[in-house]
């Protein structure tokens, strides 16, 4: 996702439900990697309150109180359907992971089936190379690269980043990739783009290769997603009780 | 004065300062600013003013807002010229990070993880301007994973068990934090140091070792209990020498560091 979700999107849950729904399971479980974030408090909350009423079993994997709150990591995250990386510093995520064995644990749960998703350097972190802003000025940094090529998001929310991308790939410095602005998501299968999607008409992406040394930029169309609505006014107390579950659920089985 | 500030007094150089707490201050002692108080008295006294620059580093809590804010709150511009710098947040480039955390006379590392922590300094090649601090007399000072970095290997405790991590190595030895609070932490250090971790300090919230140019000058406590211990296999055993604290609070101790 190049923007977008419940950490930016908090009043249209288009491709979160498009990610949700993406895992065969009927009750996916589903966990957040809040790492590029820091593991901030807010990025958690946020997402339990939007899985929290949904047919899934949400939780998150916190690396920085991992000290106090243990998680057989590696157990945990290949037990999912679904790993939602969060938005923040790409830098940092990669070294957190790293230093974690976490890039490790990644690699098995994609060639395992599991769905891997996020937004921002949740996003870029999957391919070769992303420009983050983790240092101030968008730069290139070097990413997982499970999917070839490059990745640059916000690509109409933080327009620094654009002219940035494309003098990289024009010099070669990063190989062709994909602009994305804020509401548009790239599906892979494997390592091909499947389809594009968006959560808002006019979010696109786009292919951006070098062509004799100049960046070439083609616009993709992306299928626009129905949004869900947001709330049904006629169910509160069944959401409730949902939830309710959930936390209950989630709790016997932590013991 | 010790033999290593002396030397450095000959060498015409500034001392190189660190300050690892086992636990305490600010984010861990609520009503108890014994150890945040002689930090600060450092900082002034390498200032040679009244208002040392004092730089805060949350990284290895994930730069928690909560904790920024507890720390402006303890370290106000009426004590110090406070500033923080957040490395998932960041709105400058890494020269000028080194840059500022040169200018600073204290920088504070507060804690959380500690594998996190080294992950991030490197990521951003702190490790390497940290230690151009300290050579350059910024006092350096921390609580638990803010004390483990300052050395060679730190003892983290991780489901149930420790593990050891590597720290940026400004003190030889190891380091355990938080000697008195989980009863694993001592024999899981024991044990470490037996099979081969090098010797090294466990220290008890509310204590806290002052390094002077790489050597221990001195222990100083925020409680009269806490406790400090030197950590050593001689042969086949593994032995915890106590080392003698002054406790800050006592009337003859505090002078010093307030009137700095």
């Amino acid at each position: 996702m190049g923007g977008g979700g419940f950490t930016m999107e908090p009043g249209n849950p288009a491709l979160d439900d498009y990610v949700r729904t993406l895992a065969p399971a009927r009750e996916p479980r589903i966990c957040l990697l809040p790492t590029a974030g820091g593991d901030s408090e807010d990025q958690i909350r946020r997402f339990h309150a939007a899985f929290g009423d949904q047919l899934c079993e949400p939780t998150h994997v916190s690396l920085f109180r991992l000290g106090s709150r243990p998680v057989p990591l590696r157990e945990h995250l290949l037990g999912q359907d679904v790993i939602y990386v969060g938005g923040g510093s790409m830098v940092n995520l990669l070294a957190l992971w790293r230093a974690h064995g976490v890039d490790e644990i990644l690699r098995e749960a994609w060639q395992g089936g599991i769905v891997l998703a996020g937004l921002s350097a949740g996003s870029m972190c999957w391919f070769e190379y992303g420009v983050t802003r983790s240092v101030g000025r968008p730069a290139l940094t070097g990413g997982l690269g499970f999917l070839p090529g490059s990745n640059s998001v916000h690509y109409d929310g933080e327009p620094e980043r654009r002219p940035f991308y494309l003098d990289a790939v024009a010099r070669g410095a990063a190989p062709a990739g994909w602009g994305v602005d804020d509401g548009a998501g790239l599906l892979f299968r494997g390592t091909r783009l499947a389809e594009v999607v968006a959560s808002r008409p006019h979010a696109r992406a786009y292919r951006v290769h070098a062509v004799a040394g100049a960046a070439v930029e083609e616009a993709i169309e992306p299928r626009l997603l129905m949004a869900r609505p947001h709330a049904d006014p006629l169910a509160p107390l069944a959401v409730e009780e949902l939830r309710a579950l959930h936390v209950a659920q989630r709790g016997f089985r932590r013991g | 004065m010790t033999r290593a500030s002396e030397q450095a007094a000959v060498e015409g150089g500034r001392p190189r300062q660190i300050v690892a707490f086992g636990g305490g201050g600010f984010s861990m002692e609520a009503g108890n600013p014994l150890l945040d108080e002689y930090v600060l008295g450092l900082a002034a006294l390498r200032a040679g003013r009244r208002r040392p620059r004092v730089c805060f580093l949350p990284t290895a809590s994930g730069d928690a807002d909560h904790y920024v804010v507890r720390f402006y709150r303890h370290f106000p511009a009426s004590r110090c010229e406070p500033s923080h710098v957040s490395l998932f947040r960041r709105d400058c480039g890494t020269d000028d990070v080194r840059a500022h955390l040169l200018a600073q006379d204290l920088v504070y590392v507060g804690g959380g993880s500690v594998i996190c922590l080294m992950g991030v300094l490197r990521a951003h090649r702190l490790d390497v301007a940290l230690r151009e601090a300290w050579e350059a007399g910024v006092v350096l000072c921390g609580l638990s994973a803010g004390s483990l970095c300052w050395f060679e290997e730190a003892m983290t405790g991780y489901h149930g068990a420790s593990r050891p991590v590597e720290g940026i190595g400004l003190i030889a030895g190891s380091n355990a934090v938080h000697y008195d609070k989980e009863p694993h932490r001592r024999p899981a250090y024991q044990l470490a140091i037996g099979g081969g971790m090098p010797a090294g300090y466990a220290v008890e919230d509310g204590a806290a070792l002052h390094f002077e140019s790489g050597s221990l000058a001195r222990v100083v406590s925020s409680r009269p209990s806490a406790r400090a211990y030197r950590v050593e296999a001689v042969g086949d055993e593994v032995v915890e020498l106590p080392l003698p604290v002054e406790y800050l609070g006592a009337p003859r101790d505090v002078a010093p560091a307030l009137a700095a």
